[in-house]
């Protein structure tokens, strides 16, 4: 096969590509054992391109910068936060245009540097928002000298927080005055529930004004991911242990580009009518017709006695045709149009093209599934044996924890492997059927980082429950033989990304 | 809840120098929470001459949250809606503050109708016309006043009302007067001859 020469092409390029390296910049992530939850250690040792930020640590960095530019400018901390939020957080621009103009700054914002001098009365003054007479004690007094009641204050700021996060932006009621409202005036008078809205609203315009930090979008997550400058792969995980493209919000996709997740996601919800059926948990076995559920990781399936058949989940043939030592090349991430031609009339042609059009479309989106579910799959199961399976498997063999660590390395390596190889299905749709060659190659590594990987998560699953289940098994055998399948599926895997990464189509 | 006592005290507010500003602001029915408000056009204006009631409506959270303010008047304006009466004006959204006053928002309107804002229409048609044919808008809004803001014209809700209980349609009553220009006589006739 003519790719044979342009492997060697992409053995000199990966490792600078993806794997390891550039340990200079690998303490960029503060909290590298939470992490690797997700991340085969191989990877965990690449460049760490982001941060993860807890609330603690946004609300840290925003008093950090408070007391600082309080500090520089010379100014009381409350009207530091202010300036620090009408300026979205950029220090130097609001440094800039502090020291060339600091009038004009603080009139933009509302911090007039002068207060309008109030002196002591006995007599009633009337609340501009009531119209009610009040002695001078029941007013709350701003810079500008307007007068308002507390009770009017604090339902005018109530209102406002209620409204929104433009609460932030308050100034004086009178429509002509400028003045801000600051955030010790807001404590003073509100609510501690109000108080609790508007802090929280001023803690996220850190992370929503800011260009290089986002939410996480998983559910139920309040962490947010910086990623560090001049970066440009997005794949970020959060402590969460949600993955997610930095760039686009999608599942982490990487080697695949955002243009065509978009693409693939709006052309699955497009189709989603006609693959619903596909979605269907169960398929029946080739053999007895028996329904079966996919309850299992990888693609090799057997069915319940007595059929006992074993054949692939993807393409229902026979298991034993997708074993090398039978010939059969494991080969059914491959999609062909295989009809004899020339047979058929122009109406039944018709009829062919619209079916095969979406036979095109399946053949992908089910492996994409399928990958994604196997995931999905793989992470659960890689809970149950750190939160149990492990244990029974220590008192068994008496082994150490650290001497056990293999068989968690080789699950994450599967989800990892499961993740792109479900994007590469998304690739592979949108590969143009003239370009033969390219397609050709690409589907041959994707295969063969497929077998691998199949190898890797049927040993992890079922050599580990037969080890479990029966005494006979040599633990020293199944650790060799795993350890060895972790390692090639990772250079397969390794292989495949780079393929991506280097090809400019 | 709305703040009462401040409504009551706007009223007296801005009653009390009715002469010369020609705006008032009196209660529909019984409820402080249901005002009629009255604007003279303003001169130098297609709109001199004409009297213009708005229909006011107080929220709970009045003063904090602004009144709800639209022309019971016909008007032919780019920032007012020729259909509903619904007027474009920022202080009546987002940059109400408590410390304005329906006297203060009446000034408002009654300004915004000697300046139009045609690049921020509530009325699309209104403001094409405004700015491709200026002239036509004038007559057109010089019209409406006459046909609508005039004295004569007033009292419409009595007279609508009056021919309702004679059993006519409200919105038939309606159309039918403003078809006559107001006139009572004129539109009994004619939707008696319907």
């Amino acid at each position: 096969m003519d790719s044979d020469d342009n492997l060697d092409y992409y053995d000199s390029d990966y490792e600078n590509q993806y794997s390891d390296d550039s340990d200079d910049t690998a303490n960029l992530y503060d909290d590298e054992e939470d992490d690797s939850a997700v991340n085969p250690d191989d990877n965990s040792k690449s460049v760490k391109t982001f941060t993860v930020l807890q609330e603690d640590d946004i609300n840290k960095r925003q008093e950090d910068q408070i007391s600082h530019a309080s500090l520089i400018l010379s100014i009381p901390e409350v009207s530091a936060s202010k300036l620090l939020y009408y300026y979205k957080w950029n220090v130097s621009q609001l440094h800039d245009e502090w020291f060339a103009d600091e009038e004009k700054v603080r009139t933009a914002v509302g911090l007039p540097s002068d207060a309008v001098s109030i002196s002591g009365t006995d007599e009633l003054i009337t609340c501009g928002i009531c119209f009610d007479p009040f002695p001078i004690e029941e007013f709350h007094q701003m810079v500008c000298g307007h007068w308002y009641c507390k009770l009017c204050w604090k339902v005018y700021i109530t209102t406002s927080i209620t409204d929104g996060p433009g609460c932030l932006l308050l100034r004086c009621p009178e429509p002509s005055c400028k003045v801000a409202v600051c955030r010790d005036m807001v404590e003073e008078l509100v609510a501690e529930e109000e108080w609790g809205k508007y802090r929280r609203y001023y803690l996220r315009s850190y992370v929503e004004e800011s260009k290089k930090i986002k939410w996480c979008p998983m559910p139920g997550c309040e962490n947010a991911i910086e990623l560090e400058l001049g970066n440009d792969l997005f794949d970020v995980a959060c402590l969460c242990s949600g993955t997610f493209c930095w760039n686009c919000g999608q599942d982490a996709h990487r080697p695949v580009h955002c243009d065509t997740v978009a693409k693939w996601v709006s052309k699955n919800s497009s189709e989603a009518e006609n693959t619903n059926w596909i979605l269907a948990h169960s398929k029946p076995c080739p053999k007895c017709k028996r329904s079966i559920e996919k309850n299992h990781g990888c693609m090799h399936m057997t069915c319940t006695p007595p059929c006992n058949f074993q054949f692939c989940w993807l393409c229902q043939g026979d298991w034993r045709e997708h074993n090398e030592k039978t010939g059969g090349f494991y080969s059914c991430n491959k999609y062909e149009v295989a009809k004899s031609k020339g047979l058929l009339d122009e109406v039944e042609k018709v009829r062919e093209m619209a079916e095969n059009s979406l036979n095109r479309y399946t053949h992908y989106y089910e492996r994409w599934v399928a990958n994604h579910k196997s995931r999905d799959k793989a992470i659960a199961d890689l809970n149950a044996l750190e939160t149990g399976i492990l244990q029974n498997l220590r008192d068994k063999t008496l082994e150490s924890e650290g001497q056990l660590k293999f068989i968690k390395e080789a699950w994450e390596q599967i989800i990892e492997c499961r993740r792109v190889l479900k994007w590469t299905y998304a690739y592979g749709y949108y590969i143009p059927e003239d370009e033969q060659v390219k397609k050709q190659l690409f589907e041959y590594i994707q295969g063969e980082a497929e077998a691998q990987l199949e190898k890797l998560h049927n040993q992890a699953e079922k050599e580990l429950n037969n080890f479990l289940e029966k005494d006979e098994a040599d633990f020293g055998v199944f650790r060799q033989k795993l350890v060895g399948l972790t390692a090639v599926s990772h250079s397969y895997f390794t292989k495949l990304v780079a393929f991506f990464e280097t090809q400019k189509w | 809840m709305v703040d009462f006592s401040r409504v009551q005290k706007e009223l007296q507010e801005c009653n009390k120098d009715v002469k010369i500003s020609g705006i008032s602001v009196k209660p529909k029915a019984d409820s402080l929470s249901h005002l009629i408000g009255t604007i003279p056009g303003p001169v130098d204006s297609p709109y001199e001459g004409g009297t213009f009631l708005i229909d006011i409506v107080l929220l709970d959270g009045y003063p904090f949250e602004p009144p709800k303010m639209k022309f019971l008047t016909k008007v032919w304006h780019p920032n007012i809606s020729s259909q509903s009466g619904a007027i474009c004006l920022d202080i009546l959204k987002d940059q109400w503050s408590p410390a304005l006053t329906l006297k203060t928002a009446l000034v408002s309107i009654q300004a915004l109708l000697s300046a139009p804002e045609p690049d921020d229409p509530q009325d699309a048609v209104v403001a094409q016309q405004y700015l491709r044919d200026y002239q036509t808008f004038v007559g057109t809004a010089r019209y409406w006043t006459e046909a609508f803001a005039k004295t004569s014209s007033h009292g419409m809700d009595e007279k609508v009302q009056r021919l309702v209980e004679m059993g006519f349609p409200e919105a038939l009553t309606r159309s039918t007067l403003e078809v006559v220009g107001g006139d009572e006589t004129l539109a009994l006739e004619k939707l008696c001859s319907n």
